[in-house]
């Protein structure tokens, strides 16, 4: 193949490569003869070699022998041969290559040029890779182009300085009067570029901060006019004018508003016209709304103000659109704590997100939901998250089930605890890792009942995985004989315990017997002490475990095994029932 | 801010990559090879943020290429979607229907596009007919001096 064959050609070559090792050899043979060409520094074919370069590059194969060659071509006279050059800075050369210094002087010389395109290119080179030490001594340059009379480079001289800001925030002092007279420009591209570079400002240092608070009327006089201007051909998206220049505004405004009353109080009308006016139909006016409700939360809004953002996110959940269902229980997971009440009055419908399609939102409405619970719609949460529980992905189903669980407090109801057993009956997958959780928090806590007679019943059952001591989903704690039987004592021994705790403990004691080996004296004594228990049931529960242990010791294994059946909470069915006397 | 800017097909094959912070030749093939995985195995009908390390991931399925952006926290990702949605307007109109073969071998012609609509990681220009008389004006100024040197540019 001929050195000189143009980019397109090579391109072709590469993809008729039929196997990885085809590839890498016609790439070897083209790299060879463009370094051979680099060499030459043949005037000709240089920029066409440094394209080709840039390609292989991007399919993964080292270039880093054409950086010198970048260097080169951006001190060339030729447009075609500046403007492959600078991408190739951009592409191969960043802060931390040595050879990145070298174009600095190009870059200075061409932020004068005269052609405004040239200028673009070194503009854009510069805020994509400048170093510290580039962006400093190349501030003043930009500081000047921020007052030139050309739009084209003003637009672009902000993001420079933006960039000069990111690297070096002591340099912000130098930009801030020419960001605030560049928001009188008429120009999108300068006002976008002049809000950024606002914001940035205002976000390293707080004097900025308080010195533009005064800009806030201007700003909003801004978006007013975007919000009721008619239609700009020119702008206009989906019936919105400017949503990109909106969303900024919006976000500066939330900077600016933030902890302070005055400023706050200056865009409320705005914003309140804003949330109402704006059509959300598709995703450009979303944006704005959502970008509104952000602003209203975070700043010192009325209440009238906040409630109204709420709503719209409550609207949002509604939205067909799943991105749409998604930002905003991201929006309300956010505010969950600091708005409860507004947030609570969308429950309903966050909780139908529990069966979305969609895994994300599925994910997002279970950790709204868990934050949700609270001791006034308790009942009903239980019921939705259980249900949820039953069908949900497994990759979601530890973190509902520690959620129930944690939410299991002390005022639950009855039934709740029966329906858990069923349920973590169920899920076999997840017995392992049911019964660690739970006795994890047995041994940290027995105050609430219903988690106490749940992890009581679960160590019993599964007393077995407890102790080999694997997990898949969490790291578990290594725990013996005796620890499972003191933490199920000290259930028994409690005052805390309500006497139907204790007959879970006991029964998980009694069950244990058959799952564990070194200590089933240790149970045997236990049984026998309860057996003269001033507590009637837990009397006949323990004379009837004795039995099992003294007369019927072969029965013992087959009525104490794995249960499959859940016994009726309502009715007691009796040991003497099963053994038959 | 943008952190970077990905093109890929379906079978992981990248076709355009823009990074907006500095960063190692190690870490971007990490996060190249991470956003592929992640995009790629989604479902089609899910929603299109995805939540990575620190950053927010917008991306979105044009014919056989995945546009794919890293965000920063404050980001608006409705809003992202929409930047994306320019970019691939930009290059319909340049190209004219515009196809994954045409940036194939028309990358370096994706990237100068690029550069006229975003810089730092942030919108430059808001205008389509803005950025697309620029562009046209940029590619004149090669030709005139090509046309000069009668020689074909790439």
């Amino acid at each position: 193949m001929s050195p000189s064959v143009c980019l397109q050609e090579m391109i072709r070559v590469i993809r008729g490569a039929r196997t990885q090792g085809e590839e890498r050899g016609v790439i070897q043979r083209e790299c060879a003869a463009i370094r051979a060409q680099f060499r030459q520094a043949d005037s000709g074919g240089r920029s066409h070699n440094l394209a080709k370069l840039l390609y292989v590059h991007m399919l993964g194969y080292p270039a880093h022998f054409g950086q010198m060659e970048c260097v080169r071509l951006i001190a060339s006279s030729k447009y075609s041969e500046k403007r492959i050059g600078y991408l190739g800075a951009m592409m191969l050369l960043d802060e931390k290559q040595d050879a990145s210094l070298l174009i600095t002087n190009s870059i200075k010389n061409d932020l004068s040029h005269s052609s405004q395109h040239v200028q673009s290119l070194a503009l854009c080179t510069l805020a994509c890779m400048g170093s510290a030490e580039m962006c400093r001594d190349l501030a003043p340059e930009i500081e000047r182009l921020l007052k030139a009379s050309n739009s084209y480079i003003k637009k672009k001289a902000a993001l420079c300085a933006v960039h000069i800001v990111r690297k070096i925030p002591e340099l912000g002092e130098m930009f801030t009067p020419s960001a605030h007279s560049l928001l009188s420009e008429k120009n999108h591209g300068v006002l976008h570029g002049a809000v950024i570079l606002i914001t940035e400002l205002c976000e390293r240092n707080p004097d900025n901060l308080k010195q533009f608070r005064k800009s806030v009327p201007e700003l909003v006089q801004i978006m007013k006019n975007l919000v009721t201007s008619g239609y700009s051909p020119e702008h206009n998206v989906a019936g919105i004018s400017d949503p990109f220049l909106q969303v900024r505004i919006l976000r500066l405004l939330r900077i600016l508003g933030r902890n302070n009353d005055a400023a706050s109080d200056a865009m409320n009308d705005l914003l309140a016209q804003v949330a109402t006016n704006t059509d959300s139909s598709k995703t450009a006016g979303s944006a704005v709304l959502y970008e509104t409700v952000l602003t209203i939360m975070d700043i010192r809004s009325e209440s009238g103000l906040r409630v109204l953002a709420v709503n719209i996110l409550g609207r949002f959940l509604l939205n067909n659109d799943r991105n749409i269902r998604y930002i905003s229980m991201t929006s309300l997971q956010k505010i969950v704590q600091t708005d409860h009440t507004a947030v609570q009055r969308h429950r309903g419908t966050i909780v139908d997100c529990l069966k979305d399609q969609d895994a994300s939102v599925k994910r997002r409405a279970l950790e709204l939901s868990l934050a949700l619970v609270s001791a006034a719609n308790i009942r009903s949460m239980m019921k939705e998250l259980l249900l949820f529980l039953s069908t949900c992905p497994p990759e979601l189903r530890s973190h509902a089930a520690s959620g129930i669980f944690n939410a299991a407090g002390g005022d639950v109801r009855d039934e709740t605890v029966p329906n858990l057993i069923q349920l973590i009956t169920a899920a076999s997958e997840l017995h392992c890792y049911t019964v660690h959780k739970l006795y994890r928090a047995l041994i940290s806590d027995i105050v609430q009942q219903s988690l106490v007679q749940v992890a009581c019943w679960c160590i019993g059952e599964y007393g077995d995985l407890l102790l080999k001591g694997e997990c898949e989903e969490i790291t578990p704690m290594q725990v013996t004989e005796d620890d499972v039987l003191d933490a199920l004592e000290t259930v028994l021994q409690s005052h805390m315990s309500t006497p139907t705790s204790r007959g879970f403990a006991l029964t998980a004691i009694m069950k244990l017997s058959t799952r564990i080996t070194n200590n089933v004296d240790r149970i045997r004594s236990v049984v026998s002490i309860y057996g003269s228990c001033i507590d009637v049931e837990l009397q006949q529960r323990a004379v009837e475990y004795n039995a099992l242990f003294k007369k019927y010791d072969h029965m013992r294994y087959f009525t104490m095994s794995y249960c499959t059946v859940i016994l009726e909470f309502g009715c007691r069915s009796r040991l003497s029932l099963v053994l038959g006397y | 801010m943008m952190r970077f800017l990905l093109l890929f097909s379906r079978q992981g094959k990248l076709r355009l990559q823009k990074w907006f912070l500095p960063m190692t030749e190690r870490e971007k093939k990490k996060i190249i090879r991470d956003m592929t995985t992640m995009v790629l195995a989604r479902k089609p009908r899910t929603c299109n943020f995805l939540h990575w390390r620190d950053l927010k991931i917008v991306y979105k399925r044009y014919a056989s290429l995945y546009f794919c952006c890293g965000l920063e926290d404050q980001d608006n990702e409705l809003l992202a979607l929409e930047v994306l949605h320019r970019y691939v307007e930009l290059l319909d109109k340049y190209f004219g229907s515009v196809c994954e073969l045409d940036i194939i071998f028309n990358f370096e012609k994706a990237y100068f596009i690029l550069d006229e609509f975003l810089m730092g990681g942030e919108i430059q220009e808001t205008s389509k007919q803005s950025i697309a008389k620029s562009i046209e004006a940029s590619d004149m100024l090669q030709e005139t001096m090509e046309e000069y040197m009668s020689k074909p540019a790439f």
